[in-house]
């Protein structure tokens, strides 16, 4: 027996991907192990941003035995059964709401009891995905996935927090699911229109007016139907730090989004106040360089798509992406070590009918056999 | 199938519709009305009754609607395994006889010691294994959970048996296979009158069990021990055409059933130490779903383990070549048998090695004389008929050939050649030698390392050496990505592990004959250096090696074979990384004083495996401005709904071909036409593919042909989806559309990797269901092995995700309604839940409305109760089935109760009620100090603000603990007054505790002679009962009966002034008659003094009595006597009849011994004479 528990534990070197090691874990309940955290860093082990993450990790399972040495460069993680309830959690500052909102969408679907979980934190960063991003590229993969709990699914920022000061809150409720169908998402459809936020908090609110007209000036070229609000608060809703951003949603024919944000830089950091027309222009570059990769899901929520599809009955899923980003491409290495599922890879070759259409960068099929998961936390009656 | 194809050709006959015979026929018959009576008459059937029709209506739809099952996804591969057929039933009721004769009906072949599984080929896509489960528990919840199909074999002389129906429950739990039941031992029966009732009966019984209906199967005698051939025939007919509905838990996990087991382990290490751990490897097909590599399993009876190496090996028996597609029987040579644990199946090919079954020691001499009389058991291949010689010649040759082998394999392989491509030189072994040289250096770190060597091409010692001095000898093996780093600028260094070391050192040459090797695209892979160096000729020419654009920008493509190798080739994070910490440690760093080092900027993040963790990639602003030119737009111009749309769906070239539909005549003529101008031009297709410059017109003439063509198929298909969405049809209800969803879904995992080459398909699906297996497991107890029961299954069930670990189970069970005891919380309990069968201490509990789990001592009866015990997580609803022992074949029914799988979790929540009894010790007015329920002032502190209450119901609370004596002292306030006599109560809550006991049920593991018998964690009730140990109950809480004593009223006492003014009547009597009457008194005899009459009349009856007396003393005397004088009598009759005897015993011992004397030892007859006279 514990010759068979030993060597299904996965063991890693570093502190990169960690999140997705600590939820792959969770998910498939193998024990993993991971020495030389930045070991031979100024600033060794396990930094406030990961101990926040371990500790919300900690809230949301039961039965979890995390193990972090001395220095703090060696943690072992024997996972537990995810709860879910209702839960609250302040996020390190250092890192974005993002950072911990990620790891949380993949894995609320397989808790207990349906997730209700306010983060407290920085909502809008530069390293980590917005709130707003995620809402609108990781939200509707699980949509699509838990088919009937639509208005249970929901991400809402009440309060809006910029880099260093934070003090953002964002609700994110997701319903349970017990098992997840095998899909196949193939045509993604024409973009059909493009929405958006534009927000600034402790700041004018032409800032984002600034932002809206300068992608407007870019996207219009392309599509008539864009339409970007602006979000400006104030008082307590603002959070504690002046700052603004914009997020850009691309929604297709078939429901597909793809998406972009831009944050401003942060207050008291070195390098030159961001302009809120060079924001407005990138963003909306940036939904054009994702539109141009292209794909069923974006860039952001690719990773989150390949583990729905393999942890999906033991059916074949098939998804059309564009191209992988490194991140994706390491968690592929980490599902296979996870769960045993290798995705093949095919290029998607262009019919007669499209080869002289100008249809963006090559794009992916990815194909899966499920590693027939189930919830099992879940309590049945 | 075959029936379809051809269609009756005959000419039909047709009625004459006119002429003479037709008005002949029309005069002979009367008219006929065309129309229905409903029809003709409509209001007749209308609906009388609203509420009737309702009720119609509402029955004929239930009736529909219990049709109806949750569509389930087929995943049946296209070749699937063999079905699994279980011959279940009690001993001595013929399933070994059973098993032979189906056997023997399907092969003709006939196996006497039948021992494991037997798999044959019955029909042209069927093939079936046949296993006979023996009469042990174990072996019966095993089986239920891998066979597909239950032959359940009852005695019907006999009736059923316990085991029976031990079995359909045990079905019933794990997922109810197809059960088929059949009755032998007909022929018992003399009265068929009385075989009809029993028959009928047993169907009866049997119905309510498995379903209404079920298939019961009478073999009603045999012919020379075995069954009547049409019946086994009919029998396999059944068998052959059944069909199977996929099963929860067999569709979620694969397993195997092992028809084959060989130990691998040296035999050295079995010397050294008999009871090492043993490798083993286990054959057989596997079931369910595709099985992946590196699965954890399961083996009923022995344990958890891990697969270590899965390869898959040619299919042992076959299903017949799809070539050969006219018949529709099987021919003998299809008629595969495999049964490698009875002896059966000619040549073994396994991994490493070739097993031939030579039949005997003469076999290979010559060719057998007489082959259709060939002994079944000897080579139960080779006995097909004569034309099958030639076979049986070949597999002759094969064995004669390596005998008669001159040279040895290594030989013979070193004159081997090997042609890559055509017209080229053959290669041959020693060219392939020629190339590989190495020498041995020795490393820094003592360890011996080979180093290759090329004389051709001296490309490789040229290279090391040149790098070999900047960067340590860690260098030498990945030359290959030398190049890349230099041209890369990026240093890798961490994919020199000693794991992959041989690897390369292998497939060095053909990573250094590919110049292009370099990390493929490395802004996509932030170190990893594994996947680029194996990079072969394809992928790597195909790389546009623009190093500018990174992943953030408009990205290089994405060759998905590169990328592939990229993501799933190494990677430098996960297992093989770690040894490259020993690598690390290995180089000299500059030191401080001899003791710290200096740690280098690049080394802190040379692999990239401290990097930020982001799930964006950096942003890299170089690429975006090239959004805002014209040429940056028009590369994505389409991907919005404003460009240019595929034709099929563009919405003008649709309105085009929508008039063009419109006048189809015009249409049709156009068609015409068009076909015409393309027959012109038909006779240019053959040659034009590469002078189609001048031919470039017609051939878009005739794609546009084509595609107008495909317009309307899909236009069609267009119409006819949206008729389905919007008319209201009664076949588009939402269950027929999860239906065609969920066919559609079997459908594409079928063909999803059809056609690919077995190798790969296994990476991507695993081995799949159907595929024959040989699983490698290592460290398994030796006792697997020594102990090895081929008669017993073996199983392999895999596990899926999460299923390897334990924690604390919730199920819902009930006890069986048959088993006679109650279970009691604790006692130990075997469960089969999921693969598995384990000894686990369970609480009972009942959920009581406030959602509280309160412990309950005993099961309750013909209740559900919830059960939590320490166990393997099992997906929820997972049935479940438990035992008290394994061991005991009691007369009653063994499964004591049933249940499912509702929660799994690392922690419980039972609490048992705990009621704290205190008396008060001084009462105020409301407030009262109550003693005894606590034993110190900190135990009590803990229950201030419970609530308390009296037994008779007054509420109150605890207020302070009081450091008085006693102590322990309480403070309460109560809702009124309460008595100094009265209890108080506080009721609590206390968690309990599952005990933490998971024993597997190693029953695999015991010696043959004691499988059936595992003994686990015996109950204390049966230790106290072997060790007659009997509790010595504290006498206070024993039942004492309870004595009464007869109340006594004081004497009624009136006062004297109350007495005098009573009247007389009423007044207490204190005179003579009073005292007479007291207690202590006695009443004086009374004479009684006789009338003369009186007298007489006594007198008389006196006499009367006294004669009658003596009469009865006379009778009595007599008969004594004559009772007397019958024993004399028998006694002298008995004599008599002795002293005959002895007379004549005495006369026949003198006649005896004379005849003896005579004939000596002649005397038989005499004697036999004289024992009959006797």
């Amino acid at each position: 027996m514990s010759q068979a528990k030993n060597s299904s534990a996965l063991s890693y070197e570093g502190c990169k991907n960690f999140r997705m090691r600590i939820v792959l874990s969770t998910l498939s309940g193998k024990v993993v192990k991971i020495r030389k955290f930045r070991g031979r860093n100024d600033d060794p082990g396990v930094d406030e941003s990961e101990a926040s993450f371990l500790r919300l990790m900690d809230k949301l399972t039961n039965g979890t035995r995390i193990e972090v040495n001395e220095t703090g460069t060696s943690v072992t993680y024997v996972p537990g059964l995810l709860a879910g309830g209702q839960l609250e959690h302040h996020c390190s500052k250092k890192r974005g709401v993002g950072y911990y909102l990620e790891p949380v969408l993949m894995l609320a679907p397989f808790c207990k009891k349906p997730l209700h979980l306010t983060l407290h934190g920085v909502t809008n960063s530069e390293v980590d995905p917005s709130v707003d991003q995620l809402k609108h590229s990781c939200l509707p993969v699980l949509r699509c996935y838990l088919l009937l709990a639509d208005e249970q699914l929901q991400l809402k920022i009440v309060r809006r927090g910029m880099a260093p000061g934070g003090g953002g809150q964002v609700l994110f409720s997701c319903p349970v699911q017990r098992t997840l169908r095998a899909t196949q998402w193939l045509d993604a459809g024409k973009v059909k229109r493009i929405r958006g936020v534009a927000h600034a908090a402790r700041v004018s609110p032409a800032m984002a007016g600034r932002m809206v007209d300068a992608a407007k000036a870019v996207l219009l070229r392309l599509l008539p139907d864009v339409y970007i609000y602006t979000d400006h608060y104030k008082g307590d809703a603002a959070g504690k730090s002046p700052g603004f951003g914009i997020s850009l949603v691309a929604e297709t024919t078939t429901g597909c989004t793809l998406t972009s944000d831009v944050t401003s830089r942060p207050q008291g950091s070195d390098g030159p106040p961001s302009v809120p027309e060079a924001l407005g222009t990138e963003a909306a570059e940036r939904l054009l360089d994702e539109i141009y990769r292209g794909g069923c899901v974006d860039s952001l929520a690719q990773s989150t798509m390949l583990l729905y599809m393999c942890l999906g009955q033991k059916d074949i899923s098939k998804v059309k992406l564009g191209q992988l980003t490194p991140y994706t491409i390491e968690f592929l290495r980490h599902v296979r070590d996870a769960f045993l599922t290798t995705f093949r890879i095919e290029n998607v070759l262009p019919t007669e009918e499209e080869e002289d259409l100008k249809l963006g960068g090559e794009k992916l099929t990815l194909t899966c056999l499920g590693a027939g998961f189930s919830n099992l936390s879940k309590t049945v009656s | 199938m075959g029936g379809e194809d051809f269609p009756d050709d005959k000419k039909r006959h047709t009625k004459r519709a006119a002429g003479r015979k037709a008005d002949k026929k029309k005069q002979k018959e009367p008219h006929k009305q065309e129309l229905t009576a409903k029809q003709r008459n409509p209001k007749a059937f209308a609906f009388r009754s609203a509420v009737s029709a309702a009720r119609t209506l509402r029955r004929s739809q239930d009736i529909k609607e219990r049709k109806t099952h949750i569509p389930v996804i087929d995943r049946t591969p296209l070749e699937p395994p063999p079905i699994v057929i279980g011959v279940v039933g009690p001993p001595k009721v013929g399933k070994s006889t059973l098993v032979q004769c189906l056997i023997k009906n399907f092969t003709r072949k006939t196996l006497t010691n039948i021992q494991g599984p037997v798999t044959i080929v019955s029909a042209k896509k069927r093939r079936l294994t046949f296993i006979e489960c023996n009469n042990d528990i174990n072996c019966m919840i095993d089986l239920a959970k891998v066979v597909d199909l239950v032959l359940l074999l009852v005695d019907a002389s006999f009736g059923f048996e316990m085991e029976t129906f031990e079995f359909l429950n045990i079905c019933q739990v794990h997922g109810f296979p197809r059960v088929m039941g059949v009755l032998t031992h007909l022929d018992m029966f003399k009265d068929t009158k009385k075989m009809r009732k029993t028959k009928k009966t047993l169907k009866n019984r049997f119905w309510t069990d498995v379903y209404p209906g079920a298939k019961l199967f009478y073999l009603s005698g045999m012919v020379h021990g075995d069954y009547q051939r049409m019946e086994v025939h009919n029998l396999g007919r059944f068998i052959s055409v059944m069909k199977f509905r996929p099963l929860t838990w067999k569709q979620a996990h694969p397993y195997i059933l092992a028809d084959r087991m060989e130990d691998l382990t040296g035999a050295e290490a079995v010397r050294q130490n008999p009871k090492c751990d043993r490798t083993i490897s286990l054959y057989g097909y596997v079931r369910g779903v595709p099985l992946r590599q590196d699965t954890p399993i399961h083996i009923p009876g022995a344990g958890d383990f891990r697969v270590s190496s899965v390869d898959f090996l040619p299919d042992p028996c076959p299903l017949p070549d799809r070539a050969t597609k006219s018949r529709r029987s099987l021919t003998e040579r299809d008629k595969s048998m495999y049964a490698p644990m009875s002896g059966v199946g000619g040549i073994v090919y396994d991994k490493d090695a070739v097993y031939i079954e030579l039949g005997g020691s003469h076999s290979h001499r010559g060719k057998p004389t007489d082959t259709a009389a060939a002994e079944p058991p000897r080579d139960g291949e080779h006995q097909e008929g004569a034309e099958e010689e030639e076979e049986e010649d070949e597999d002759q040759q094969l064995v004669s050939s390596l005998m008669t082998s001159q040279h040895t394999i290594d030989q013979k392989m070193e004159e081997a050649q090997l042609q890559v491509f055509s017209g080229q030189q053959p290669i041959s072994s020693q060219d392939a030698a020629m190339k590989l040289h190495y020498e041995t250096v020795a490393g820094e770190d003592g360890r011996s390392r080979r180093r290759v060597l090329f004389d051709d091409t001296g490309e490789v010692g040229e290279d090391s050496e040149g790098d070999g001095d900047g960067d340590g000898d860690e260098d030498e093996e990945e030359d290959g990505d030398e190049e890349a780093e230099n041209s890369e600028g990026e240093v890798e260094e961490d994919s020199d592990d000693e794991a992959m070391e041989d690897s390369e050192e292998e497939d060095a040459d053909m990573s250094l004959n590919n110049p292009a090797a370099k990390p493929a695209s490395n802004g996509l892979s932030n170190g990893s250096p594994g996947g680029s160096g194996e990079e072969d000729e394809d992928s790597s020419e195909d790389e546009e090696g623009d190093a500018a654009l990174t992943a953030t920008a408009v990205a290089p493509r994405q060759n998905a074979r590169q990328l592939h190798k990229l993501i799933y080739g190494t990677d430098p994070g996960s297992a093989g990384a770690a040894s490259d910490a020993a690598a690390e440690q290995e180089e000299q760093e500059p030191e401080v004083g001899g003791l710290f080092r200096v740690v280098r900027a690049e080394q802190r993040d040379r692999s990239g495996r401290d990097e930020t963790d982001r799930s964006l990639p950096e942003p890299d602003g170089r690429h975006l401005s090239r959004w805002q030119t014209d040429e940056g737009r028009a590369c994505i111009a389409d991907c919005f709904v404003t460009g240019e749309w595929k034709e099929s769906e563009n919405a003008s070239a649709l309105l085009a071909l929508d008039e063009d539909g419109m006048d189809e005549d015009d249409e049709l003529d156009g068609d015409f036409e068009d076909m015409e101008t393309g027959e012109k031009h038909e006779a240019a297709p053959p040659e034009p593919a590469d002078s189609d410059a001048e031919e470039q017109m017609p051939v878009k003439k005739e794609d546009e042909q084509m595609t107008r063509k495909q317009l309307l198929e899909k236009k069609k298909k267009l119409k006819a989806m949206f008729d389905a969405e919007y008319d209201d049809k009664e076949g588009s209800s939402f269950y027929d559309d999860l239906k065609r969803d969920l066919d559609q879904q079997a459908q594409l995992n079928r063909s999803e990797f059809d056609g690919l080459e077995d190798e790969l398909r296994v990476q991507f699906e695993g081995y799949r269901p159907g595929m024959y297996v040989r699983l490698e497991v290592a460290s398994v107890p030796c006792e697997l092995v020594t102990n090895f029961d081929p008669t017993i299954p073996l199983i392999v069930g895999g596990l899926t995700t999460g299923e390897e670990n334990i924690g604390y189970v919730q199920a819902r069970v009930k006890r069986h309604r048959w088993y006679k005891r109650t279970l009691k919380t604790r006692d130990p309990l075997i469960v089969s839940l999921g693969w598995r069968r384990f000894q686990t201490l369970p609480l009972y509990s009942v959920q009581d409305h406030n959602g509280r789990n309160r412990l309950l001592k005993y099961t309750p009866d013909h209740l559900h109760c919830t059960a939590h015990f320490w166990g393997p997580i099992t997906p929820q609803g997972t049935g479940l089935l438990a035992l008290q022992s394994v061991s005991d074949v009691s007369a009653s029914f063994r499964v004591a109760a049933t249940g499912t799988v509702l929660d799994l979790d690392k922690s419980v929540q039972v609490v048992k009620k705990l009621k704290l009894v205190g008396t008060p010790n001084k009462v105020m007015k409301k407030t009262a100090f109550i003693q005894g329920m606590f034993t110190s002032v900190l135990e009590a502190a803990k229950f201030e603000g419970a609530l308390c209450r009296t037994v008779s119901g007054v509420r109150g609370q605890i207020k302070k603990a009081l450091t008085a004596k006693p102590a322990g002292l309480v403070r309460c306030t109560f809702e009124d007054h309460i008595k100094l006599s009265d209890i108080v109560f506080v009721r609590t809550w206390y968690p309990m505790e599952v005990a933490r006991l998971y024993a597997p049920v190693t029953s695999l593991l015991l010696p043959p002679a004691d499988k059936a018998r595992w003994q686990g964690m015996k109950t204390v009730g049966q230790l106290k009962r072997e060790r007659d140990i009997r509790v010595q109950p504290d006498p206070d809480q024993l039942y004492t009966p309870v004595e009464r004593r007869p109340r006594q009223s004081r004497p009624l006492q009136v006062p004297a002034s109350l007495q005098r003014q009573l009247p007389y009547a009423d007044r207490a009597k204190l005179g003579v008659g009073n005292v007479l009457a007291g207690p202590g008194q006695q009443h004086e005899r009374v004479a009684v003094v006789l009338q003369p009459r009186e007298q007489k009349v006594m007198k008389m009856m006196k006499t009367l009595r006294a004669t009658y007396d003596v009469q009865q003393q006379k009778r009595r005397g007599l008969a004594q006597d004559r009772a007397k004088k019958m024993v004399d009598k028998r006694k002298a009759d008995i004599e008599r009849f002795e002293k005959r005897q002895k007379r004549v015993r005495k006369h026949v011992y003198k006649m005896l011994a004379l005849n003896s004397g005579k004939k000596s030892g002649g005397g038989g007859g005499g004697g036999g004479g004289g024992g009959g006279g006797g």
